[in-house]
């Protein structure tokens, strides 16, 4: 890219056209930019801005009243410490279960050794496409004991095929010299996967480490359809969720001319602050490990374009 | 001489190791297991559920136990006979290990499957004995003892596997002085990955036995026996009942329609790309790279959360459009139902397109740039140059997408419709996906749901979805020669 913009800046003096163009095309990108990092900005300057004047909708462009008392009240609110900490600990745990088991399965399938190598590859990747149906899926998981059960956030999601076959290709471009010389040495398979394939391929790890995390982090179908029983077990995102519902059934409510009792109006402006104020717990994180996960975005697409 | 024998060894090896396969599937069947010795555990209960947690067979006693009815020594004898025969049955997976390496290690396969085949057959017998204290309760009427069939299984089971392990005993040659404790390295890595290809076997194949739902009038908590078995009903119900089949039309043409606007602007993104890469200073385009990503990475439930801050009465666009003097007082946008295809389209594009567009951006620094300058030579133009070079370049990736586009038709995915769908839009945003979440386990499960017409409409989904998928892999195939899964 770099070579195609040395190559119009030095030879060709821009038209008129062209001006009119990249102008045109500035002011698109700038808009659409825009369009998306609003939303979080206008979040954000709520929390922050004094409560009647949000519930009112006169916070739009910057914060009024700034006090920060909305995050420190979260702490009070029942059951959001217990969802933090349940979907923290999924996250923690489900992310670390998944890169582990990728890494060691995606360096097996490359053993060419191994008994029945393409078949079992094979039955691991057809899973992507194939799968038996929402109903199904969580009669089997009842009937293995993981619904209202927080392992049931955590083990069926340690095996992703896709992540397998990132890992697997991303294995299969180290030089094949290096394991050689180790068995040559006299380690075992788990010594070379352990000190040898374990820290080369770190880069790939990370990539699907952080996507696997946000998604843990972000996911909450799996909490509405296996925890119905167990509120304690609920994901932040789950929350938040009941928030809004309640809130937008309230404020239909209200809309509709029903008398409301006052303890009504007030759990009304308390659900759109809190909800508002958890809204922005949940995406900071993300926001937090985006420059980080940046890095990886290419690299993850462009190697899940290469099947293997 | 030995080399027969060690023939008909590797046969019993073989049948012994189905064995110890058919115990550690058997272990996850409910219908099998040995542990429901009264109708008050679970139906759906499996052998594997009951070791692991003692709750799992006395939570239902509680009543029981208080009244007296039953002893709380006959529970735990029974929760005794579930751990032994899970212990048994792990030892029978040890066999199925061990038994893959080499003469030394056989030899020690049929050792242990002699001690698991003993330590199952004392399950049977502590089981038998909790099952006559069930029988001798005070009031078997209130706790309906039983005798599982799995009882008798497992113990057959078991009772065989020791046999074909004396058998390979007498089969197998003696281990000579060179004989080690090895397995080959075939199996071994075979070995390892079993316990992997056991969760992909419990978590993505295994549910595909509760497709037999589909064949009965399931209701949640009942048992499926044969009384409740409808064969076909809800297949022809699918289509002669009027109320579902307008249902399902209305969800089609959701569907259809919405998966339909995705796949027309599936350019989209590439235009995003070909357009950032025409703005000139790397600096800018970086950063609208950054920002416009950043939507893909928060939740579904997020989005609504943003749109509820947006769209709805107090929320900005009102604010926006009042002070503008558009018009005089807020609506709840959210409330509305009309053009329902459109907005979550636009949700969807707002939340995915600068992820979208990364995939091109990549394809378009792989162009080779002697292209452009050569066309330059030629007198190109920007546009021409953007039509002639870049778009060509990039249509294979688009190709396969749309490709994929079309084979995940039926497959809007649940979230976005759930977090964004009310009482006021529900005609127009119920996606195939959707409609079978809600049909099968919406309303708690309530009487208005149906698991087993949900669990064939999910089937039908499912086997449509992987025939349009092999059908876009054949076309491919035939245009491109190459496969695109």
């Amino acid at each position: 890219m770099a070579k195609t913009e040395k190559y119009k800046g030095t030879h060709f003096k821009p038209s008129a056209g062209d001006r009119v163009f990249s102008v045109l095309n500035g002011t698109f990108f700038a808009l659409f930019t825009l369009v998306c990092i609003f939303p979080i900005y206008y979040l954000f300057i709520n929390t922050i801005s004094d409560n009647s004047l949000v519930a009112s909708g006169q916070v739009n462009l910057y914060p009024r009243g700034i006090h920060f008392n909305n995050y420190v009240k979260l702490l009070n609110v029942n059951d959001l410490a217990t969802s933090v900490f349940v979907t923290l600990g999924r996250t923690v745990l489900g992310t670390a279960s998944m890169v582990l088991a990728s890494a060691f399965v995606g360096y097996l399938v490359t053993q060419k050794k191994m008994f029945a190598r393409t078949f079992i590859y094979r039955a691991i990747i057809v899973t992507m496409y194939f799968n038996a149906g929402l109903i199904p899926w969580y009669l089997n998981m009842s009937m293995l004991g993981l619904t209202n059960n927080f392992m049931g956030y955590v083990i069926p999601a340690i095996i992703s095929p896709f992540n397998i076959i990132l890992v697997k290709t991303y294995i299969e471009s180290i030089p094949a010299e290096l394991e050689e010389s180790a068995f040559i040495d006299g380690a075992g398979y788990f010594t070379v996967f352990r000190a040898l394939m374990l820290p080369l391929s770190k880069p790939i790890l990370a990539t699907i480490a952080v996507f696997g995390a946000v998604g843990h982090w972000n996911s909450f179908t799996d909490s509405i359809i296996l925890m119905g029983s167990e509120p304690k077990l609920y994901t932040l995102q789950h929350r938040l969720y009941i928030y809004l519902t309640s809130s937008s059934n309230l404020g239909k409510l209200m809309e509709g001319g029903s008398t409301l009792t006052a303890s009504m109006v007030e759990s009304v402006l308390n659900n759109r602050v809190i909800s508002l104020t958890v809204s922005m717990i949940t995406i900071v994180p993300i926001l937090l490990v985006y420059p980080y996960m940046q890095r990886y975005f290419q690299k993850g697409i462009m190697m899940g374009a290469v099947k293997g | 001489m030995r080399k027969n024998e060690s023939g008909h060894a590797s046969v019993v090896m073989v049948v012994l190791r189905l064995l110890c396969f058919l115990l550690f599937a058997g272990a996850f069947i409910p219908a099998l297991n040995p542990a429901r010795l009264s109708e008050l555990i679970g139906e759906n209960v499996s052998l594997f559920t009951c070791a692991l947690s003692y709750s799992s067979i006395a939570s239902e006693f509680t009543r029981a136990l208080q009244r007296g009815w039953v002893e709380k020594s006959a529970i735990s004898t029974a929760y005794t006979g579930a751990v032994l025969a899970a212990l048994g049955i792990a030892g029978s997976m040890g066999v199925f290990c061990v038994s893959l390496g080499k003469l030394k290690m056989k030899r020690l396969s049929a050792a242990i499957g002699i001690g698991a085949g003993v330590l199952g057959l004392s399950s049977t017998a502590v089981l038998l004995n909790a099952a006559s204290m069930f029988t001798n309760s005070p009031n078997p009427d209130r706790i309906d003892p039983m005798m599982p069939v799995g009882v008798w299984v497992f113990a057959a089971v078991f009772a065989v596997q020791i046999i074909l392990c004396v058998i390979a005993l007498m089969f197998l040659p003696k281990p000579t002085a060179e004989d080690r404790y090895e397995i080959e390295a075939r199996y071994r890595l075979f070995l390892m990955m079993l316990p992997f290809l056991a969760l992909v076997l419990i978590f993505s194949y295994l549910p595909l036995w509760g497709w037999r739902v589909s064949l009965f009038d399931y209701r949640p908590g009942f048992k499926l026996s044969m009384d409740s078995f409808v064969g076909l009903k809800w297949l022809r119900y699918l289509f002669d009942n009027a109320a579902t089949r307008a249902d399902i039309m209305r969800v089609l043409r959701n569907t259809f329609a919405i998966s339909g606007i995705g796949i027309a602007t599936s350019w989209l993104p590439m235009a995003f790309a070909i357009f950032l890469s025409e703005m000139r200073s790397n600096g800018a385009k970086r950063f609208v790279q950054t920002l416009t990503t950043i939507p893909n990475f928060i939740s579904w439930v997020l989005v609504y959360s943003v749109a509820f801050a947006i769209f709805s009465t107090e929320g900005f666009l009102n604010w926006l459009l009042t002070s503008v003097g558009i018009i005089e007082a807020g609506t709840n946008y959210l409330m509305n139902g009309s053009h329902i295809w459109l907005k979550m389209w636009a949700w969807g594009t707002w939340k995915g397109l600068g992820w979208g567009a990364i995939i091109y951006i990549a394809g378009i620094s792989g162009i080779d740039q002697q292209l452009y300058e050569a066309a330059t030579v030629d007198g190109a133009g920007r546009f021409q140059k953007m039509w002639h070079i870049t778009v060509p370049g990039l249509l294979s990736t688009f190709f396969v997408l749309l490709l994929l586009s079309i084979s995940n038709i039926l497959s809007n995915g649940m979230d976005q419709y759930l977090v964004f769908h009310n009482p006021i839009n529900k005609d127009s945003i119920q996606v195939l996906d959707l409609y079978v979440y809600q049909l099968g386990l919406g309303a708690g499960g309530g009487s208005t749901s149906n698991i087993s017409l949900a669990t064939l409409v999910g089937m039908l989904k499912s086997i449509i979805s992987v025939t349009l998928l092999f059908g876009a892999n054949k076309v491919s195939k035939w245009l491109r020669g190459e496969s695109i899964v």
